[in-house]
């Protein structure tokens, strides 16, 4: 029996492109021989779908991988499976998930047909700043059982009339004989800039080639001409968006884009119950450094609301250590390590570190130390290095050479790891300083 | 004690000289009285001669305190004592990080006043100056810890265990233990007298060949001594100073000796090495002998890849000897670590030989690598530790004691004339360590051990790429 439906993953976050096949699917693994070396790529199990009939029509293993076609970035367009609890009643106690495939949806008597999914996304960054509802985009696919493309059209009150952002279409995937699981894919927007009805360089000699095309009506709208105000329902940092500098001010150019985020909802009618789950979706730039991945993810952030900022013993692993030191390292190349150590600034036009220590090169090397180290097994001692949470502000030369270093936050202050991450770290380095001596058991 | 050092430490250990032995072998009544400077030496001449003593001094202690360190063994402790000796761990591996420091900064001094540079320092089983029987690695012990505690105490000080303390350390040593903190005040003395050492002898064009704390400290915070981080760990503090002036050499001074081998009265006695070691003594006197061993490692004492040597012998506890180390795959390790050791004092000789390239210059120099590879070494020597201390130092007694690290000496840390040759240097030891690290593979390392080949590997191998480039370009930065 199933007791409750689940969309797994819960959060799929998509990747803007312009091409029409969708990336193929990948691992970024590290070589076990190549320990120090950047991830490797490697091509994995890609689902092939029929863009007319919703079908999957090939299951395939790419040769080499392409980020693009033709000039233009393939989108990531994640799929979200659809999973049932059965057996008990609670998953901690006997229930298990299985993926729902219609084999198992006729066991119960229904059919695929008699799912009902929706789709609502929206992009209110504009709102956010501000403030009118009227500048808020929202996409909504109403309920929808069939196996066509839906758009997901941005529509706006503050639009010409009958313009919209695409933030693209989602897709129930038909199951057919060879592939019963029953899943929903989302494909993103272009990732393209829409620009407003007024210019908003009136004395430049052609239009601004990056906007692909005029939505926003800047006479009923505010958006064309904002600044932020310089009070705390600013973002932070404030003045983040497309514009020009006006007498001190940053004055938005009135641009959009078709980022989105939103919620995927399905529902069934069985005997009587309606089960239902939600999923969440959200769509962003592509990864233009795939084989490496940032030292905070949105899945730190996650883990620490999950789990909370306390790590224990048993879960301070010496692979979760080098993970983050990994990150560390892969992030070293995306940086000039030189130009960042100069001035912010900040703190009198002092650099972070000493000038002779920052050649990009000799820090990854000093990185690459520490992962040598941490395979011995030695426990790391770089605990007291890190940047607390709470001494982001900190701007001291001591509080400015902690790490990760040369980085800004979300909040334009230093970039820290999140509590969990610098738990993780300090917890290891607490326990044995060999684990070669750990006893066997 | 060497006779070239003996002479030298008369002003030092402050000891009337007898001219003659009575004819039953006692001290005849007749003396000299050490002058300062010796003779032989002038002024600064004795400074630098100082100075370079000071250096085998901290460099040895830092070595000792690394062994004490690694001899400890929570894993292996009673549930309840893991956190205190844990704790110790990280405490003594502290002193020795500021020992570091504390080398450093003598090296700075020696720069500053045109001395040659000295990394060299006592090896077992030479004697050392500080103490009479030597220079000894050893697992961590009470009579150990004694002579540690004497060795950094302040001239003069009380304390309920203080007579146990000099005693045991006195037994220990075979006379009394001397303090590292009189050395300090005969440099303080020397250094401060203009009429020893002239104005003209601090050369401020040196700086920028000296270290810093900008460079060195890793992150290590500069005056919050004795705080304990939130884990409970001992924050380290590391006294790094550069020295253009006589004003700026006695700071430096006076800051190395107060935090560790004590002047009189410390201004924070919790944060003096003499104060942590007094801790963890008298913690450890309280507790029984049993009690004391189930903390400890059975580490054997003064471990040597030399199965062959005049003082070889056959008892891992025997103190006046050196303890081979029989088992293979520990001996391979044991080179390995020689060889990193090596690497380590050779990549901080080299880096004084560089000078910082100040703000301005679009690319760092070499000199900032060499720092970080110096810490890359320094990581590597506690990975191979770590690895060692858990094989048996004889193959044939694998309940018997466990191998150590023998922090052995090479045969020289001169290094070349030309620019080239010293990275051609580099590339020797790199190529000893790959024929050492394939050995212990074809041996057949496995789990920690092999990933930690691997990945060691690996990033020699980058080493090789970049110094070749060095060394193409004539050593200079291409």
């Amino acid at each position: 029996m199933i007791h409750e439906l689940r969309i797994l993953p819960p959060l799929a976050i998509a990747r803007f492109g312009s091409a029409p096949t969708p990336m193929d699917n990948y691992d970024a693994v590290v070589e076990p021989a190549k320990p120090l070396g950047y991830r490797r790529l490697v091509p994995a199990d890609t689902l092939a779908v029929d863009e007319q009939t919703g079908e999957i029509t090939n299951v395939f293993r790419p040769a080499t991988l392409s980020f693009t076609e033709n000039g233009a970035v393939r989108p990531v367009a994640p799929f979200l499976e659809l999973w049932a609890l059965v057996g008990d009643e609670q998953l901690t106690d006997g229930g298990r998930l299985e993926a729902l495939t219609t084999t198992l949806l006729e066991e119960e008597g229904a059919a695929a047909d008699d799912l009902r999914w929706q789709v609502q996304v929206a992009n209110l960054k504009v709102m956010r700043r501000t403030g009118a509802a009227d500048d808020a985009v929202h996409a909504d696919t109403g309920e929808f059982s069939d196996h066509a493309r839906h758009a997901l059209a941005g529509e706006c009150a503050n639009f010409v009339a009958g313009r919209t952002i695409g933030f693209d279409h989602v897709q129930f995937i038909r199951p057919n004989a060879e592939h019963r699981q029953i899943r929903l894919r989302f494909t993103p927007g272009a990732g393209r800039v829409y620009g407003p009805t007024r210019s908003p360089f009136p004395n430049a000699p052609s239009p601004d080639p990056n906007v692909s095309e005029v939505v926003y009506d800047a006479q009923r709208g505010g958006w064309e001409g904002y600044s932020d105000a310089g009070g705390p329902g600013d973002t932070a940092p404030g003045e983040i968006y497309a514009g020009r500098r006006v007498g001190g001010s940053q004055v938005s150019s009135g641009y959009l884009d078709d980022g989105c985020d939103g919620v995927v909802r399905v529902s069934l009618q069985l005997g009587g119950r309606t089960l239902q789950a939600l999923g969440r979706v959200g769509a962003g730039p592509p990864a233009y450094v795939p084989d490496a991945l940032p030292i905070r993810t949105v899945a730190d952030e996650l883990e620490q609301a999950l789990f909370g900022p306390a790590v224990d013993a048993a879960d301070a692993t010496y692979e979760r250590v080098e993970e983050i030191v990994r990150r560390a390292f892969e992030t070293i190349r995306l940086l000039n390590t030189v130009a960042h150590n100069e001035d912010w600034g900040w703190a009198g036009g002092a650099p972070f570190m000493a000038s002779s220590l920052v050649d990009p090169v000799a820090v990854e090397n000093l990185h690459q130390s520490l992962l040598v180290a941490l395979r011995s097994g030695t426990a790391p001692w770089f605990g007291e290095v890190l940047r607390d949470h709470d001494a982001a502000a900190d701007r001291s030369t001591l509080a400015r050479r902690r790490m990760p270093a040369m980085m800004r936050g979300a909040d334009g202050e230093l970039l820290t790891l999140t509590r969990r991450q610098v738990a993780l770290i300090r917890t290891l380095a607490a326990g044995p300083l060999f684990e070669a001596q750990e006893p066997e058991a | 004690m060497r006779s070239r050092i003996t002479r030298l430490l008369w002003p030092v250990l402050a000891e009337p000289v007898p001219v003659r032995p009575l004819p039953d072998g006692t001290p005849g009544a007749e003396t000299i009285t050490p002058a300062r400077p010796p003779l032989e030496l002038s002024g600064r001449d004795y400074a630098i001669s100082l100075l370079r003593l000071a250096a085998e001094i901290e460099h040895g202690l830092m070595v000792q305190y690394l062994f004490a360190a690694y001899s400890l063994d929570p894993p292996g402790a009673p549930a309840a004592q893991r956190p205190m000796v844990r704790r110790w761990q990280e405490t003594i591996l502290g002193v020795a990080k500021e020992e570091m420091a504390h080398l450093v900064t003598v090296e700075n001094l020696l720069t500053a006043l045109g001395g040659p540079l000295q990394f060299n320092r006592e090896d077992f089983p030479h004697d050392n100056v500080l103490y009479a029987t030597g220079f000894r690695l050893r697992p961590l012990d009470p009579p150990s810890l004694a002579t540690y505690v004497v060795a950094e105490s302040p001239a003069t000080w009380t304390h309920p265990l203080a007579e146990q303390i000099k005693a045991q350390a006195s037994d220990e040593a075979g006379g009394a233990v001397n303090r590292v903190g009189r050395l300090y005040e005969e440099l303080i003395a020397v250094i401060g007298d203009a009429a020893l050492v002239p104005d003209s002898t601090f050369d401020a064009a040196s700086m920028p060949f000296q270290a810093s704390w900008d460079e060195w400290s890793r992150g290590h915070r500069r005056g919050a001594e004795g705080q304990q981080a939130a884990d409970a760990r001992p924050i380290t503090e590391l006294v790094i100073l550069p020295v253009d002036s006589r004003e700026a050499a006695l700071t430096a001074l006076g800051e190395v000796g107060e935090q560790g081998e004590g002047f009189d009265q410390p201004a924070d006695e919790d944060a003096s090495h003499f104060e942590r070691f007094l801790a963890i003594y008298e913690a450890l006197d309280g507790l029984s002998e049993d009690e004391r061993k189930a903390l400890v490692r059975d580490v054997a004492t003064n471990p040597t890849t030399d199965l062959n040597g005049p003082d070889v012998g056959p008892d891992p506890d025997d103190e006046t000897t050196t303890s081979p180390i029989a088992n293979p795959d520990a001996r391979l390790l044991a080179h390995l670590f020689n060889v990193r050791y090596r690497k380590l004092l050779v990549s901080l000789a080299h880096a004084f030989e560089l000078a910082e390239e100040r703000a301005g210059a679009a690319s760092p120099g070499p000199r900032g690598s060499l720092i970080h590879r110096a810490f890359g070494e320094m990581y590597n020597l506690r990975a191979i530790a770590g690895l060692v201390v858990a094989l048996p130092l004889d193959h044939a007694e694998p309940d018997g004691a466990s191998a150590g690290p023998p922090f052995q000496m090479p045969h020289t840390l001169m290094l070349p004339h030309d620019d080239d040759d010293r990275w051609r240097l580099h590339v020797d030891l790199l190529d000893a360590s790959a024929t050492l690290a394939d050995r212990i593979a074809a041996a057949g390392a496995t789990g920690a051990a092999g990933e930690y080949l691997t990945a060691l590997a690996q990033a020699d191998g980058i080493e090789r790429g970049q110094l070749a480039t060095l060394i193409a370009a004539g050593g200079q930065t291409p």
